[in-house]
């Protein structure tokens, strides 16, 4: 088991590990506020170079409908089948839905998880939590999300953050809850980095990454000599970690405004018209595209909401009646443009040899009712739904799981959010029994103690 | 002794009269001391491999179901003990995943062998029960690399004590200090003080070790610091028991801006800066620290910080109840309302939550345990939520405590009011609250207290809980209020974290953390009368530039120690130094209606009732959300996307470029470019500027082209405000 906690310090899982954690120097709490990754690199117990794995992980908010996409069941009644009829794809294993065409001819790509289930209240937000941290928030307990402990344990590879959240974080779904897209316990030195931009506007930038247009490069070393001298004159402070981080952030945040790298990272405007109208000129589309320059230029882990709130918004959640969104306006404007631009995503990572060390996961928070609703559309649903995987070390054209004549229940290989999130830090080259400090002192193992992995899915 | 218990059992076994060993007092003590009963092994909720023990042993009763009649009785062989399963995992003579815990014929071994033997007997009421655990030595002072035992010992209520060296399970807090072994064996490492805890059904001792400084120090730097009051007293002898040196006072200015960020969280204007620099008297610093304790922002930042305690929270409160929750707050600390007093009134308010805005405590926390575990954070400075699944694993807290703490809160009640949005809050004549372990409800009676309440009383519960909580017997309360007070102006409490107490996280310095609380019952819990003797204090008018000697002590008050402005009080000093308000927009994007409306124009931070405010700025330097009650949910933590958000962001650029700020004041006042740079220091930083400061920023302006002029000044405030010595209290 890894153990990120003192000299000589327990090695049981009730050890006051947080304060081992934290406590370095002769006399106690100068580690206080270093980041935990810089303090385990200097005492040589991880290594930034120890994986070269990076994961897409691409949430479906809203959370899309298993019957009417990746779990037809053609020969149910008309009101639990729905409208639309399954094709054949590229692998022999399964079939999938009309409305998304372009998943059909890269199927052997990845593969669908066709049994996961939760047991929590069948409120967005709820899911949001265990899907990505890999726990329901209990407690006042929140875990972190997968990026932020990757972070925590791996640290950065480049100028860029170690886990970028794009467009945006996950806004409000109802439940008034936390989603569990942040570091959680870990503290918000780990917190992902949130791009807060729409990709896809005329004039895309990242906010606060560049200065304002009338501060030029002379305005600009103008102002770091300014603040150099006021810094110079007076030296009380040198010694405070706190300071020293102040520092080391205002160094960063120079390196990626003035980083090529990191610049360039975001500037889609490098990009052929071409590779971008083949994402899809829109928020999601561009999105991933912006994930694979971030993954090619060092970052370890994207999260893309392919939508960020489910009011108002025409999204994955189908109730049927407004603020929601209708079956109609799934097939006609989330499906195509969400089919162009995954497949986008997979295509172009296989074609630059990246597939193999990207995991491109596709989540959601559960799925939707077997049989439609007066108002035409379905409701939530979190007894069974179907995930994909590709890449990372994945086999693709697979099926795991297998659903009820209703897609209504697992019947074979029920899978629960944190073998989800298992699989995800196995991918990453995460022991899954190496543990986080926790509130209290209470060690977190990254997934409950004996949560394994989807180990089917592993070519 | 237990040990030579253990062999004598071994001797005795063929005397058929020799009494069995204990399950309760001993057997659980090894499957403790053995990890067996660990969270990660069977003392998972779940237990480990179809066995499951509970959690570092708490249910005596369910354990030994566990061990003797679960799976069938497959575990133990009666007739043939050595044969038992049990055994033969624990020695990993068949495979184990919790690979092997003991050796064969070990005391362990025997000890269970002869209670199989014995018939394997479960826990009687007639068992002695431990009362108290002692450890020895209690405080050492002592060298690096010196290697020492510990001597555990266990009384029992039958009168005996065992030695229980070998069963207790030990932990030491800084490893950088001294580690210790199982065997209890303590081996210094580096310098400071640490504190090794012994835990052992249920009980826990601890050890504190100090291992003093070895720099040459000037003793001169003692001699010359005349202690104004009981802290400097107490914060001195520490320092010289740890031999640290503290440093010299802090100038003027200094001391005159950390004051005024700490105490009432606003800068001193440019004429408070200068008259207060110009003032001769001796007695300035203390007028200084009676003026702020008595002006109307002290009201607006304390009633802040209770209100973030409190969690006022326009997400989980409707309007007109989070302002009346915040306003009960605010003419409680506007009328210096003793601390007790205040809470007793929030913890008994009964009636309308928009007459008695206190009420709103009750509707945030509408649980009795979700209750109790708020009332011990809150109030006592400590978690009791560990608790409520198992004993406490690092502190003494028991299921048992907790469920009958949290019954003290089951009758609350609430129903509808006459207005909309109004509840009425009210204590019913029954209800309780059931043990889940027992299936009954566990006898109600405050935290650490043995006698219960009469169940069949229908005073309202909640008024002997508030009594026992504020009462001068409490040390928890007060050392809560003092820890929470004191991390206020020293940037972290005696105790760190600051509602993480607990007798295994020992205090910086117990006797100046006792002396305070002493003061502060002395005082009646007038927090003023405790800021103003902080305030007072040569330790809090120390200078930050620290010593060699001290630089690395963070904690015992050997100099005060620089860190970031809190989000809120950020905000605020960046417009008054521009003298450009900021728009607060009330958030509602949970409620799906927007951002739309906003407080008047002219608000503070610091005088939001409410966290529930879209501000890109309060949110990436740390404000605290009000969601659940801990220190956690505020940070102070630099990060990259603050400092990106000072250079590019709009927050500070805005302010700097909006017409009519003081900077258009400044370039229209006629002053000359010098006179420009010293009120922009004494605005921003409270000082006047270096010589060369002043005449490099003076030549930047002087040379700026006329249209360049105003972006000169805005880049030379930006400098001052992007810097350390703005962003840090120091």
């Amino acid at each position: 088991m890894f153990k990120f906690s003192g000299q000589g310090s327990i090695t049981n899982c009730d050890g006051i590990s947080r304060r081992d954690f934290l406590q370095a120097g002769a006399l106690g709490a100068i580690g206080l506020t270093m980041p935990g990754f810089a303090k385990l690199k200097a005492e040589g117990k991880v290594d930034s170079k120890k994986s070269n794995k990076a994961c897409i992980m691409i949430f479906n908010l809203g959370a899309p409908s298993q019957q009417d996409l990746w779990d037809m069941k053609p020969d149910a009644p008309s009101e639990i089948r729905g409208p639309f009829k399954p094709i054949r794809t590229k692998s022999n294993a399964f079939e999938i839905s009309e409305i998304l065409p372009l998943h059909a001819k890269i199927a052997d790509k990845f593969s669908l998880v066709r049994s996961c289930y939760h047991t929590a209240a069948a409120v967005h937000d709820t899911g949001h939590q265990m899907m990505q941290t890999g726990r329901l928030f209990t407690g006042g307990v929140n875990t972190p999300h997968v990026g932020s402990a990757l972070e925590f344990l791996q640290g950065r590879r480049s100028d860029l953050p170690a886990h970028v959240i794009l467009p945006e974080s996950m806004g409000p779904t109802g439940g008034n809850m936390p989603h569990g897209q942040d570091a959680g316990f870990l503290g918000k030195a780990y917190d992902p980095f949130v791009l807060n931009a729409d990709p896809a506007v005329q004039d895309f930038k990242v906010p606060d990454l560049l200065p304002p247009k009338e501060i030029g490069e002379v305005r600009l070393e103008r102002r770091r000599e300014l603040r150099e001298l006021v810094d110079s004159s007076v030296r009380n402070f040198e010694y405070s970690e706190q300071a020293k981080l102040m520092d080391s952030n205002f160094e960063s945040a120079y390196r990626i405004m003035t980083s090529t790298q990191a610049r360039e990272a975001f500037d889609l405007t490098k990009e052929p018209l071409k590779v971008r109208e083949r994402y899809g000129m829109n928020r999601f589309g561009q999105s991933c595209l912006l994930a694979r320059r971030l993954v090619e230029r060092g970052v370890r882990f994207v999260t893309v909401n392919t939508f960020i709130t489910v009011f108002g918004e025409i999204t994955w959640d189908i109730h049927g009646s407004k603020p929601f969104t209708s079956i109609e306006g799934m097939r006609d404007i989330v499906a195509p443009m969400y089919d162009q631009g995954y497949s986008a995503l997979i295509e172009d990572l296989f074609q630059r040899g990246m597939l193999d060390n990207t995991m491109v996961t596709c989540l959601a928070e559960f799925g939707r009712t077997p049989k439609i609703n007066p108002a035409g559309g379905r409701d939530h649903w979190p007894n069974c739904w179907t995930v994909n995987f590709a890449g990372g070390g994945i086999k693709g054209g697979e099926v795991i799981g297998k659903s009820d004549d209703i897609g209504g229940y697992p019947t074979e290989r029920p899978v629960a959010p944190k073998e989800i999130v298992a699989t995800i830090y196995q991918a990453l080259g995460i022991d899954l029994t190496t543990e986080l400090p926790g509130p209290q002192g209470r060690p977190y193992p990254v997934v409950d103690f004996g949560t394994q992995a989807i180990k089917e899915l592993f070519a | 002794m237990m040990f030579r218990s253990f062999i004598a059992f071994a001797a005795l076994t063929s005397a058929a009269a020799a009494e069995a060993p204990s399950f309760r007092n001993t057997i659980q003590p090894i499957l403790t001391r053995y990890g067996c009963a660990m969270g990660a092994c069977h003392g998972a909720a779940a237990g480990q491999g179809g066995f499951r023990l509970s959690l570092r042993g708490f249910d005596d009763e369910g354990d030994w179901i566990s061990v003797t009649r679960s799976a069938n009785g497959r575990r133990l062989t009666m007739e043939d003990p050595a044969r038992s399963l049990f055994l033969l995992k624990a020695v990993k003579a068949v495979p184990h995943k919790g690979d092997k815990r003991f050796e064969v014929n070990s005391p362990e071994y025997k000890a269970i062998a002869d209670w199989i033997a014995a018939g394997a007997p479960g826990p009687k009421a007639s068992d002695p029960l431990i009362v108290a655990l002692d450890v020895e030595p209690k405080q050492v002072v002592t060298k690096p690399g010196v290697t020492l035992p510990l001597k555990v010992t266990a009384k029992f209520s039958d009168g005996h004590s065992e030695d229980v060296t070998r069963w207790a399970k030990y932990n030491g807090v800084n490893a950088s200090v001294a580690t210790v072994d199982e065997q209890g064996v303590i081996k210094t490492t580096g310098r400071g003080e640490t504190v090794i805890s012994a835990w052992y059904l249920s009980r826990l001792a601890v050890s504190t070790l100090v291992v003093p400084s070895d720099a040459a120090v000037d003793q001169a730097a003692f001699a010359q610091v005349k202690p104004r009051n009981f802290i400097d007293e107490q914060v001195l002898t520490k320092l010289r028991a740890l031999n640290i040196p503290p440093s010299g006072p802090a100038e003027d200015h200094e001391f005159l801006r950390r004051a005024f960020l700490d105490t009432i969280g606003v800068l001193p204007s440019l004429e408070e800066t200068r008259s207060f620099l110009a003032d001769k008297a001796a007695d300035k610093r203390d007028r200084l620290i009676e003026s702020l304790l008595q002006r109307p922002e002290f009201v607006d930042y304390w009633s802040h910080r209770w209100s973030d305690l409190l969690l006022v929270n326009g997400d989980k409160l409707m309007p007109q109840a989070m302002w009346s929750y915040y306003n009960w707050i605010r003419r409680n600390v506007a009328a210096n309302t003793p601390w007790d007093v205040m809470v007793r009134e929030l913890l008994t308010a009964t009636g309308s939550t928009l007459e008695n805005g206190a009420g709103n405590f009750f509707i945030l926390n509408d649980e009795p345990t979700k209750c109790a575990e708020t009332i011990s954070v809150a109030f006592l400075g400590t978690s009791i939520a560990c608790a409520k699944c198992h004993n406490h694993p690092m502190e003494k807290w028991t299921n048992n405590e907790y469920f009958a703490f949290a019954n003290m809160l089951s009758r609350v009640r609430t129903k509808n009011g006459a207005q909309a949005d109004e509840r009425v809050l009210f204590s019913a004549a029954d209800g309780e609250l059931v043990q889940p372990l027992t299936g009954k409800p566990q006898p109600p009676h405050p935290l650490d207290v043995t006698t219960a309440v009469s169940m069949t009383s229908t005073e309202d519960r909640r008024v002997p809980l508030a009594k026992w909580l504020t009462s001068a017997d409490n040390k928890l309360f007060q050392r809560a209020i003092v820890n929470r007070v004191w991390a206020n102006f020293f940037g972290s409490g005696l105790v760190e974290a600051v509602d993480d107490l607990r007798v295994t996280n020992p205090a910086s310095n117990e006797p100046l953390f006792a002396a305070a609380c002493e003061h502060l019952v002395k005082q009646k819990f007038d927090l003023k009368a405790l800021m103003r003797t902080i305030l007072q204090s040569e330790t809090y008018q120390r200078s930050s530039i620290t010593l060699p000697e001290n630089i690395t002590d963070l904690r015992y008050g050997s100099h005060y120690v620089p860190r970031r402005l809190k989000a809120e009080v950020l905000l605020d000093t960046v417009s008054q130094v521009t003298a450009a308000p900021t728009t607060f927009k009330i958030d509602r994007r949970n409620a799906n209606r927007g951002t739309a409306d906003s407080y008047p124009m002219g608000f503070r931070a610091l005088q939001l009732p409410d966290s529930n405010i879209a501000s890109y700025f309060l949110k990436s330097f740390g404000r605290a959300d009000r969601v659940a009650t801990c220190e956690c949910e505020r940070t102070n933590e630099p990060s990259m996307a603050q400092a990106l958000h000072i250079a590019n962001g709009d927050t500070l650029n805005q302010k700097l470029a909006q017409k009519d700020n003081r900077l258009d004041a400044l370039l229209v006042s006629k002053l000359g470019n010098e006179k420009i740079i010293e009120e922009a220091y004494l605005t921003a930083l409270a000082r006047l500027p270096t010589e060369r400061e002043t005449t490099k920023a003076a030549a930047m302006l002087a040379t700026a082209r006329p249209e360049d002029r105003r972006t000169t000044l805005e880049d030379i405030f930006w400098g001052l405000m992007s810097s350390k010595e703005f962003l840090f209290n120091h």
